[in-house]
């Protein structure tokens, strides 16, 4: 039964082929050729599809086994970045409370225990989150009375401008302004003892003689913190640059493995080249298969990287917390990026067994051996 | 049922023809950079100089001095020392030799699988060094369908996939392409076994297989490499008989590379190859062969 005439694949191939056949044919009738043999065209790209699919599902172990190397560098990137996440998110918190905490151990070495005592708040300028937990946290102390003066603050005692010092064990200032227009020489003078506690040290105030005048965060507390910030960034640049060796021994581990299963498959490779096959489908066909088992290892690996990460912080600071306080909309971008960044890295990988999968000649489907 | 008349080479070279402008060669496309060649330059690029313009040739492969030197290093080895063999059109040739002696090489010479050194190989009157790898391709799509010691069928996929693979390489797919699957099937004797994969049935059936899918493009040529070697007595006789049929039925040439005496009894010709040289050329009939049985 023969085939009265040939019907190409339908699709932009056909016209690339055509033009490609055309071109073709007046060069060989120009090298002096009868224009008996026609020019392959390119399959479409499905039909590479399909054949990569197909190829994938013959060797599932093999497979599998790249699919996990590049899970676990996905896994390991996206681990340490949502650990990033979680630390940004609960470490404002931790660090919240630890600066509240050093404010109020200041506050206690200065005038004993807070219970029952009468302490004065002026606000000058706006609040920090710190010095907000801050009130908060000696509200709860049960001081015998928390006035605060500022604008816009509530819900502490009031009383008029005059009484505002009386009795005050001592007198804090809180708020970023740079000056502060508290008559503080006029009100000292009610204080039980004339103590000045401020949150910021260069702030123009005007203070009595006989004011003893102390601050929340010393010379030594701005020198720790600035430690801190630099630590943080080596800590940044070391985590970079482990990250990066992680996933260049996963592009080697997968390329190695592709190898290896390119230099295994001759005799396939050679007996399409034989059906008709052209080089460039061939390499199509091994970077497709690369690009779906990059994909399929990414999504795993990212998801069990992130949830892990989640899950363990969660169990040392509690599930609410680390759930509430993650930037969820950063994380979801973070790991579409971890799935692209683990599909385009088996693609890397695959570049140079698909090219040595190209270059095989169909006389390699006639050999015993690699 | 089969037509043995026509076939889409013949329909592509009539058209050639057309594109030509008449018989006697082929004129060089007015414009192109080539325009300068003289016609007899042309002419000499054909062998047997019978223009192009006639019906097809009485060879459909012509080796003319056929070396290969493989260097490694410092070291040369000859492969092929000066084969000269020309293959008519439908005839069933087998070519034996000792290994080493070259058998495969020429083997993939004249099946446009590896280029020659020095000398020419001419398939359908086309020197098969001048074709850039598009066209080889579709030479090896469409001319010559090949049939291996290993069978070397695609596992995953089904018989009447198998099939079906060179004719989608070829442009063809959908339902009209498996219909012609399922009629080389039955040709093969094989259509109640289309949907089976090839790790289910028995290695003689899936030879015919592959033969069946060494079809697919409707070749000219069926180049066979040892084709019975991993099958047992019946069902290497079997095959054997298959491509006897398909030279008087479809008037394919099949080419053999074979160390089995079975097959000689069917051949037409016979070509020994031996130290990288034609020892030996005989037709079947002149010789004398003996099949030692059991019973």
């Amino acid at each position: 039964m023969r085939i009265e005439k040939d019907k190409q694949e339908p699709g932009q191939n056909r016209i690339a082929a055509q033009a490609v056949g055309q071109a073709a044919a007046q060069n060989a009738v120009a090298r002096g050729k009868p224009r008996t043999i026609g020019v392959q065209p390119l399959p479409p790209f499905r039909r590479a599809f399909h054949i990569a699919v197909q190829g994938i599902r013959i060797r599932l172990g093999r497979s599998l086994v790249t699919l996990s190397g590049v899970a676990l560098g996905t896994a390991f990137l996206m681990s340490t970045v949502t650990a990033q996440f979680v630390d940004r998110a609960v470490g404002r918190e931790r660090e919240l409370r630890r600066q509240v905490d050093s404010m109020v151990n200041v506050l206690r070495g200065q005038i004993g225990t807070v219970e029952n005592k009468v302490l004065t708040v002026f606000v000058c300028g706006a609040l920090s989150p710190e010095e907000t937990a801050f009130l908060e946290r000696i509200r709860s102390l049960r001081p015998a009375a928390l006035r605060v003066m500022g604008a816009g603050i509530t819900g502490f005692d009031s009383v008029s401008a005059p009484e505002l010092a009386r009795d005050a064990a001592a007198v804090l200032l809180l708020g970023d302004a740079s000056s502060c227009p508290v008559p503080l020489a006029t009100l000292t003078g009610d204080m039980l003892t004339p103590l000045v506690i401020d949150s910021r040290p260069d702030r123009e105030v005007q203070y009595g003689p006989t004011v003893r005048r102390e601050v929340f965060f010393g010379p030594q507390s701005e020198d720790r913190r600035l430690r801190e910030t630099q630590r943080a960034v080596q800590e940044r640049y070391r985590l970079v640059w482990i990250i990066a060796i992680s996933l260049a021994v996963t592009v080697i581990g997968v390329a190695n493995a592709l190898l290896m299963s390119v230099t295994e498959r001759f005799r396939e490779i050679g007996t399409m080249k034989c059906l008709g096959a052209l080089s460039v489908f061939i390499r199509r066909l091994f970077l497709i298969e690369s690009a779906l088992i990059g994909l399929a290892g990414s999504v795993v690996g990212v998801l069990t990287g992130t949830l892990l990460t989640l899950m363990a912080y969660a169990s040392a600071y509690g599930v609410g917390l680390v759930f509430g306080a993650v930037e969820r909309g950063g994380l979801l971008l973070a790991s579409m990026l971890g799935i692209l960044i683990g599909t385009v890295l088996a693609i890397v990988a695959a570049l140079y067994p698909a090219r040595v999968a190209a270059r095989m000649v169909p006389a390699a489907a006639l050999r015993s051996t690699v | 049922m089969l037509d043995k008349t026509a076939n889409p080479g013949q329909l592509l070279r009539s058209g050639a023809e057309a594109v030509a402008g008449g018989s006697g060669g082929c004129r060089a496309a007015s414009g192109s950079p080539h325009a300068g060649v003289s016609p007899d330059a042309l002419i000499t690029a054909f062998i047997g100089a019978a223009g192009a313009g006639d019906t097809r040739s009485e060879f459909v492969i012509r080796a003319v001095d056929v070396r290969k030197v493989y260097r490694m290093g410092d070291v040369e080895t000859h492969a092929l020392r000066g084969i000269s063999l020309d293959i008519r059109r439908g005839e069933y040739l087998s070519i034996m030799g000792p290994s080493g002696s070259g058998k495969t090489t020429f083997f993939n010479m004249i099946g446009g699988l590896d280029k020659p050194t020095s000398g020419k190989v001419y398939i359908d009157q086309v020197d098969i060094a001048q074709l850039d790898p598009y066209e080889l391709a579709w030479l090896r799509c469409r001319k010559v369908g090949y049939v291996f010691q290993t069978f070397n069928l695609i596992q995953v996929m089904s018989c009447i996939e198998n099939v079906m693979l060179p004719m989608a390489f070829a442009g063809r797919s959908g339902e009209e392409a498996r219909e012609r699957a399922m009629q080389i099937l039955e040709l093969v004797g094989l259509a109640d076994r289309a949907l089976h994969k090839p790790a289910e049935m028995s290695g003689g059936q899936q030879q015919r297989v592959a033969v069946a899918r060494a079809l697919a493009n409707n070749p000219d040529i069926l180049l066979a490499d040892e084709p019975t070697a991993n099958l047992d007595l019946r069902t290497g006789e079997e095959i054997i008989a298959l491509f006897s049929r398909l030279r008087d039925e479809m008037g394919v040439t099949i080419i053999s590379a074979t160390h089995d005496l079975k097959m000689l009894k069917a051949s037409d010709r016979i070509a020994w190859i031996d130290d990288g040289r034609l020892s030996r050329v005989s037709a079947a009939a002149e010789l004398e062969i003996a099949v030692e049985e059991v019973h």
